[in-house]
């Protein structure tokens, strides 16, 4: 145990040693921040709906901010995302229609390498709270399916910073993969008023790839303009749930398209050195 | 990363779980529509019914170039054999409906005998509820169904409409039920305790045998200063009396101050599910089990209290008589 203090004692001081010979002044960490819609292919089956596959479109708004961490800007950075969505689908015969509204909002940190000139690959986790709800327009007493699930994610990200003429440009690609977690599921043939009865049993579930799985890809690429650059890109989000013999699948293929923005918050508190570092988040 | 990223794939298509799935054409509609109860429908047990025999009688009927309308036909009989109110096939031209629940039985109910003999057409109508007093002054009201509820103010001007009366008599014949959420205001009228009502429990996998335990059904009493109701009460049903009303009379016959009068109810104690087909027709089926107060299964009905199963009189009707009604007077009035 002694040993154990020990070697965790000398990593804090090399990490912080490290840190300190970088910021011998204090660097500018801005805040990226990203502004974003998407619009594109849904697909969902919920079998505790309706066997059948529906299909359909979606839109989503996205925010995020981003930023290098404090402790060490160089090495560390910070990640913020909330997300709305809804999709509208319908059934093959295309006489019923399904919707589903969602919210998540996650955070993550992730540690990043400058592998090459201008190219950054990072690894990190975040954790995601899920909520939402399926809506089938044609069902009478089972007519909604409710989401929530709480996920441990592993993510990442590659970035390559590069220049069209004299426009910089940083494509990004970013996966993210719920690892382990919880999530909400009513019985086989459960009622949610039985639920709503007080019958809680066997409705929280421990995620694992088994019964949860779920991956989202995002590939953007932004135009910087300015500080303000143009963000346009590419989503896609599987998500594969079975719990209780119900199946659920949701996929969504879209196009991202918005704004991102850098900016620094300055304080008349707080004296910034007019040779400090801007050490950005992802450009 | 050649093993992470093999991994990774395995563990996608591992968790990426197969849908059944069925084709559109005739064989895959009556197969799907087969499944589907299979897996969901709640009383294979207690109605003796063997679903794979049922399969096998009437697959022999499905050919690859039948019509819509005969494929529905089809469809209909094999559901039919379920002998249940509550499960029925929705196509764009017709919806199946199992009848024999209540067409076998008498109807014991002629609407016109109580609104023109009893009231002469002087009663009040609230909603899905006609009401009045009797000469015998006790206090009748007709919940024609349980689709639309009374608002907790409305049955407060009910009963105080009754407050004189000495008891009351609640006809609920033809009603073909609604929604529970509109039973309970009115059984919280007639309770003075947190009141074990009934059970519920759920399929909890696709075996006819796969359920959950029951889970117990309470109801609390009115808040106070609602009016309450505690003097006799007669509950009047016939066999055409379903589904949320099937419930109203099973909860209401357990309370001490109440006796149910007429025929047993038609059932329909399974709270339905709907599902759908590939072709886009819809089906409904009872899905989740519902017990009385006392753990019996009421899908086949609730029995009236012993010694009230009355049968209404055909020449009594012609006389512009209510057999029933009459009973529940006589019934009450000498108690």
């Amino acid at each position: 145990m002694k040993r154990l203090l020990m070697i965790l004692g000398v990593l804090a001081a090399i990490i912080t040693s490290r840190a300190a010979e970088t910021d011998s002044v204090a660097p500018l960490c801005p805040v990226l921040t990203v502004y974003t819609a998407e619009v594109g292919a849904s697909k969902i089956t919920d079998t505790y709906l309706s066997p059948l596959k529906y299909d359909g479109l979606y839109a989503a708004l996205h925010f995020e901010r981003m930023q290098a961490m404090k402790f060490n800007p160089d090495r560390w950075v910070m990640q913020l995302k909330f997300d709305a969505e809804v999709d509208r689908v319908l059934s093959p015969s295309r006489n019923s229609e399904m919707w589903y509204g969602g919210v998540d909002a996650s955070w993550g940190m992730m540690h990043r390498w400058q592998v090459a000139k201008g190219l950054t690959l990072a690894a990190g986790g975040s954790t995601t709270l899920d909520l939402g709800c399926r809506y089938s327009m044609r069902n009478g007493n089972n007519p909604a399916s409710a989401r929530a699930a709480w996920t441990v994610n592993a993510t990442g990200y590659a970035a390559w910073n590069f220049n069209i003429g004299s426009l910089p440009v940083t494509l990004c690609y970013q996966p993210t993969l719920p690892v382990v977690g919880a999530f909400f599921s009513p019985e086989y043939g459960q009622l949610y008023y039985e639920i709503y009865l007080g019958e809680w049993n066997g409705l929280a579930h421990a995620a694992h790839w088994g019964n949860y799985f779920e991956m989202e890809n995002v590939i953007t690429a932004d135009l910087r303009f300015s500080a303000t650059s143009l963000r346009i890109g590419y989503r896609n989000n599987i998500l594969s749930t079975h719990i209780n013999n119900i199946t659920t699948r949701m996929a969504t293929h879209g196009i991202v398209f918005g704004l991102t923005h850098e900016w620094i918050s300055l304080s008349s508190h707080k004296k910034h050195h007019p040779q400090s570092r801007i050490i950005s988040a992802l450009y | 990363m050649r093993n992470i990223f093999i991994l990774l794939l395995v563990l996608t298509f591992a968790s990426c779980n197969d849908v059944e799935e069925w084709a559109d054409n005739p064989s895959g509609n009556f197969d799907a529509l087969w499944t589907i109860l299979d897996e969901h429908y709640c009383f294979f047990e207690e109605k003796g019914v063997d679903w794979d025999t049922v399969y096998e009688k009437y697959s022999k009927r499905i050919g690859s170039k039948m019509s819509d309308e005969a494929l529905f036909t089809v469809c209909s009989d094999m559901i039919d054999e379920l002998k249940d109110g509550h499960t029925n096939l929705s196509a764009p031209f017709a919806t199946s409906y199992y009848r024999q629940w209540w067409s076998d039985y008498p109807q014991n109910y002629d609407e016109r005998v109580i609104q023109q003999y009893y009231f002469n057409y002087n009663y009040r109508s609230l909603n899905t509820v006609d009401y009045g007093i009797l000469p015998q002054n006790i206090g009748y009201m007709h919940y024609d169904s349980f689709s639309t509820g009374l608002g907790e103010g409305n049955i407060d001007y009910i009963l105080a409409h009754f407050a004189t009366c000495n008891a009351l008599i609640i006809d609920v014949r033809d009603n073909g039920g609604g929604s529970l959420s509109n039973v309970e205001p009115l059984v919280r009228r007639f309770i003075t305790e947190r009141t074990l009502v009934g059970y519920i429990s759920h399929k909890t996998g696709p075996g006819h045998d796969e359920f959950s335990a029951p889970h117990e059904i309470y109801y609390e009493p009115a808040e106070e200063g609602r009016m309450m109701w505690g003097k006799p009460v007669v509950v009047i049903a016939n066999r055409s009396t379903f589904s949320a009303a099937n419930d109203f009379v099973a909860t209401m016959k357990h309370l001490p101050q109440v006796t149910v009068v007429g025929a047993t109810t038609g059932g329909g104690s399974g709270m339905p599910f709907s599902s759908e087909l590939p072709c886009g027709w819809g089906v409904r089926f009872s899905a989740v089990p519902m017990l009385d107060a006392q753990g019996v299964l009421t899908e086949m009905g609730v029995e009236p209290t012993e010694g009230c199963a009355v049968d209404m009189s055909p020449a009594d009707a012609i006389n512009g008589r209510d057999t029933i009604l009459d009973f529940a007077i006589e019934y009450l009035t000498k108690s």
